[in-house]
């Protein structure tokens, strides 16, 4: 290997490096060590950032014969991977020291999440469709365990079981998918795929494949009509892993959409746009309705973020930079934001034990930080400007208007209708009702420091806009 | 910077500023406001006398490349319409916080919103981008929630949701207006001003004009309030705390017209003739409806509440007619309509947070106790009903003058409501003012120190000065109205005059 390589390569061997060294120390600590291997995960997490920001370059590199590139997509991914997994860390990092989860909280946790975050990075790299899968399979492996990590809890069994068993399917429907592709092209690399497709612009097989990999990129994004377990799953998995799902895994399925669809498959989107403008209309207005009559928090959150996915698939619906730069633009901005809400959520329920939304009440006087970021942050999630999900949706309608799709911006401003009275009843409840209990929620100092990078995020990428849609601009360009 | 760039800015400053000042001491966040929203009342009038009547057209503007790669710029300046509605939204705002010194709960936080409420209305006034004059406008309307929720009265929680709701339908409807708009025009610029010299030269094909011109219409329209989507207004006026209703039914409706003449009207002329007829139909419901309605009202703040909507049907009808004549007048009325409303909020709030009912059977004789309220009451009431010598009555007659020719009908409903509007506001005067005293409020407190007087005297004054004196506002609003009219010059003759 060139030295050139292994330092193009060096943010995943330090990702798996650290994970290694986070499973040692547990072993040699006999897991006491929980809340000090979470701080480490957290601050070795750190130099990667800066090291992917040494490799930024115009062109498409290539490395391991053609499996690995490094092109400025892969870079921004892999940069929206690492913040998030930070997060999450420091999440986990404040569960595990409630007496509750104490006793069951582990050193191995970071390692899973570390895990993830590596198979996340792959599949931002992976230049053929053996490497995706592989990637895909570590990413959601980690996740099986995860989701069940509480071992005395019912509910996050359940979510465990249910994960498993409809994420394997969704695997195989991906593989087969893979399969028919390979079938029809000849090649599993993405490059030979895509100047099959557009010699021969339309082949059977290679289609049916394609809408078999859909169904497994609906999966892990949670769209219609591969939704169902998304509001379960939330609602049992621990708080953190809840965030990881929604943030972490849906970028990540959302990148192999982008890959699947706008770079490989886009001489043929007459063919698979009209079913993508149905499936993202229907994911829209199933996320946002279904989040009515919700009483507890992460599945209230569950149902938006299927709402969102909806969103997302506007944007991968329009085969053009417009659509594929809204929609990374908005991925950037569902990010802080939704994180935002997940640690006011962690917070809140490793002080008091709850996620039901009427305890919230009062939250106000209880925390005005928390209140103020969860109404700062909800009201980014509806879409209010000048705050970071308000620019994402406004870019995907325009997306949505110049490919002529007329009644799908219009779900979508209408969706934005419906998600604001949901978020509005939490608010309502944080600001106008009465607590019963009225002791104050304490914040610790690492909380805090995330809250304040998420605010930042919110109004940074919904007030100075320029830098963040360039840089979205900036990655998509390589695609097509 | 442009002095209109700092007018917008001082709000928000102002609420930042409150962030950092302890929740006990209200003294210095009543201050900070105070003074925070006296700055742009002092730049709109000076503004107001230095704006060059020679030159005409926009002035200081500001234009800063935002988002270059999709053409938004942060755009700012001042032509004699939104000159006329950023001198209004000042005056109210100002007096609002004035009056709002009766808030004795989460003072701090009050005063947070409502400064980000006056910022988000004046980004609307003065933008002159479409991006900003959305983000604004949606900016507007989400601080209203908290500010019903938790200071408002009576029914406030179902009143602030159904009024958000409301308003952000409209607005996202008119957004979608606005990107089409956006991408038929093919030049890919937000600016306004770019727009609308590109369109006057090439305009967008007609029939694709009266499809574009319902979202715009109708999205806007919510927040106007027309008929009849205006059902959440009387209720969010009347469950808003005092200053929130004078800036609601006094700036905020307002947006919707404005919005439909500056951008409506401007970039897609020909849909507004095919469309105009049918909201000359539309506003005559909101007058004569809004009018019995207000007539069945027994809460005093659902009457003022109702009598706006109505009231705002008279604005709509000038839009409607399309001639200079009753543009004036319309732009005109919705500044003495801001202030006249802005008034009868003000008094109506003085009492209410006293007496605790807003029931105007249950009050009478009040006159004998708060005198000086009492007849700033029947001032707004008298203005109200179109008496010579305040700012109605000039507006609502250059709207007759121009509707007369052109919708006969509905300019004889029209007048017509100003009987009904005389009969709902003058027996509110006579139940709550006059007649026998109600023993139970011998304890009312009128408004006694010149400071607590100030808010009021201000509003008479405005209302006064332009009832009497209407020139100086009619030259500012006329000239820029000519200018609307020029690109519609080529389309009235073919159309109809």
């Amino acid at each position: 290997m060139m030295p050139s390589h292994f330092f193009y390569l060096l943010p995943e061997i330090w990702v798996g490096a650290l994970a290694l060294l986070i499973l040692l120390l547990d072993l040699r600590w006999k897991g006491r060590g929980h809340t000090k291997l979470g701080l480490m995960a957290a601050i070795g997490l750190l130099p990667v950032l800066p090291l992917l920001c040494m490799q930024r370059q115009l062109d498409t590199l290539e490395l391991l014969h053609g499996m690995y590139r490094i092109d400025s997509a892969a870079l921004l991914f892999k940069g929206i991977f690492i913040i998030t997994s930070l997060l999450v860390i420091l999440m986990t990092r404040e569960i595990s020291k409630t007496p509750a989860a104490a006793q069951q909280a582990h050193g191995e946790f970071y390692l899973l999440i570390l895990s993830a975050t590596l198979g996340m990075m792959f599949v931002a790299s992976a230049a053929d469709f053996l490497m995706l899968f592989i990637a895909l399979e570590l990413i959601t492996i980690s996740f099986y365990v995860m989701t069940a990590y509480l071992k005395t809890d019912l509910r996050s069994l359940e979510a465990g079981i249910k994960y498993l068993i409809l994420g394997s399917i969704a695997s195989a429907c991906f593989l087969y998918g893979v399969a028919f592709v390979y079938g029809s092209s000849g090649s599993i690399r993405f490059v030979e795929i895509r100047q099959f497709l557009q010699e021969t612009p339309f082949s059977a097989g290679c289609l049916f494949g394609l809408f078999l990999i859909l169904g497994g990129i609906l999966f892990k994004t949670a769209g219609v009509p591969f939704q169902l377990w998304t509001p379960d799953v939330y609602e049992g998995a621990p708080t953190s892993v809840t965030a990881f799902l929604s943030v972490g895994s849906k970028s990540a399925g959302f990148l192999v959409a982008l890959r699947v669809f706008h770079e490989l498959f886009i001489s043929s989107s007459a063919d698979w746009a009209p079913v993508l403008v149905w499936v993202a209309g229907l994911t829209i207005l199933y996320g946002n309705l279904g989040a009515i009559p919700q009483k507890n928090i992460k599945r209230l959150l569950g149902y938006s973020s299927i709402g969102h996915a909806g969103y997302l698939l506007i944007g991968l619906a329009c085969p053009s930079s417009l659509g594929s730069t809204a929609m990374v633009f908005y991925l950037a901005g569902y990010l802080v934001t939704n994180l935002a809400v997940f640690l006011v959520v962690t917070v809140f329920s490793s002080h008091t034990g709850s996620d039901e939304i009427k305890n919230y009440a009062g939250l106000s006087k209880r925390s005005p930080l928390l209140a103020m970021v969860m109404f700062i942050a909800l009201l980014s999630l509806a879409g209010v400007p000048p705050l970071a999900g308000f620019i994402g949706k406004f870019m995907l309608l325009l997306g949505a208007l110049s490919q002529g799709h007329l009644t799908l911006a219009i779900i979508g401003a209408v969706a934005v209708v419906i998600s604001l009275y949901y978020y509005l009843i939490v608010v309502k409840v944080m600001y106008v009702d009465r607590a019963e209990d009225s002791s104050p929620v304490p914040v610790s100092l690492p909380m805090r420091l995330a809250l304040l990078f998420c605010l930042l995020g919110i109004l940074g990428i919904g007030i100075w806009q320029e830098p963040f849609l360039s840089l979205s601009f900036a990655a998509v360009k390589g695609l097509f | 910077m442009s002095p209109v760039t700092a007018a917008l800015l001082f709000p928000f400053a102002g609420a930042i500023l409150l962030l950092a000042i302890p929740e006990n001491r209200t003294d210095i966040v009543r201050r900070v406001a105070a003074i925070f929203t006296f700055f742009p009342l002092a730049i709109a009038v000076t503004l107001f006398f230095l704006y060059d009547h020679a030159r005409g057209g926009y002035q200081w503007l500001q234009k800063i490349p935002w988002i270059p790669s999709i053409g938004v710029h942060f755009q700012v300046g001042l032509d004699g319409i939104n000159m006329v509605l950023l001198l209004l939204h000042a005056i109210c705002g100002f007096t609002g916080v004035l009056i709002s010194y009766r808030i004795q709960e989460r003072v701090k936080e009050y005063y947070i919103f409502y400064l980000l409420l006056i910022g988000g209305v004046s980004g609307v006034f003065v933008s002159l981008d479409l991006f900003f004059f959305y983000l604004f406008y949606e900016m507007a309307v989400i601080p209203m929630f908290p500010l019903i929720g938790i200071w408002g009265s009576g029914d406030k929680l179902y009143a602030t949701m159904k009024l958000t709701l409301y308003l952000t339908a409209g607005a996202v409807l008119a957004l979608v207006g606005l990107l089409l708009v956006y991408l038929i025009s093919g030049i890919w610029s937000f600016d306004l001003i770019e727009l609308q010299r590109y369109l006057s030269q090439n305009p967008i094909p007609a029939h694709i004009q009266t499809f574009l011109f319902p979202f715009l219409l109708v999205g806007f329209g919510v927040i106007a309030p027309m008929w009849p989507f205006h059902s959440w207004s009387p209720i969010g006026h009347a469950a808003a705390p005092s200053a929130v209703s004078m800036l609601h039914a006094g700036v905020l409706m307002k947006l919707g017209s404005y919005a439909i003449l500056r951008i409506g009207i401007q970039l897609l002329p020909e849909g507004a003739y095919a469309w105009m007829p049918l909201v000359a139909g539309l506003c005559t419901m909101n007058i004569i409806y809004g009018g019995f309605v207000a007539m069945a009202q027994k809460d005093v703040k659902f009457i003022i509440g109702y009598s706006s909507s109505s009231h705002m049907g008279y604005v709509l009808l000038g839009l409607a007619c399309l001639n200079p004549v009753s543009l004036n007048g319309a732009v005109m009325l919705m500044f003495a309509h801001g202030i006249m409303t802005s008034l009868a909020f003000a008094t109506v709030g003085h009492i209410y947070d006293q007496t605790h009912t807003r029931v105007i059977s249950e009050w009478g004789g009040l006159s004998k106790r708060v005198p000086f309220i009492a007849s700033m009451f029947a001032i707004a009431a008298l203005a109200s009903s179109g008496l010579p010598g305040f700012g109605n009555f000039v507006a609502e007659l250059l709207v007759f003058f121009g509707s007369w020719d052109v919708y006969r009908w509905p300019s004889l409903a029209a007048v017509f409501g100003i009987v009904i509007t005389a009969f709902y506001m003058l027996r509110a005067v006579r139940t709550g003012f006059f007649g026998p005293m109600n023993p139970r409020w011998v304890h009312l407190e009128d408004a006694h120190t010149p400071f607590e007087r100030l808010p009021y005297v201000i509003l008479v004054a405005a209302l006064v000065l332009v009832g009497c004196w209407p020139g100086p506002l009619l030259n500012m609003i006329g000239g820029s109205i000519e200018t609307i009219l020029d690109h519609l010059a080529p389309l009235r003759s073919v159309a109809r005059l």
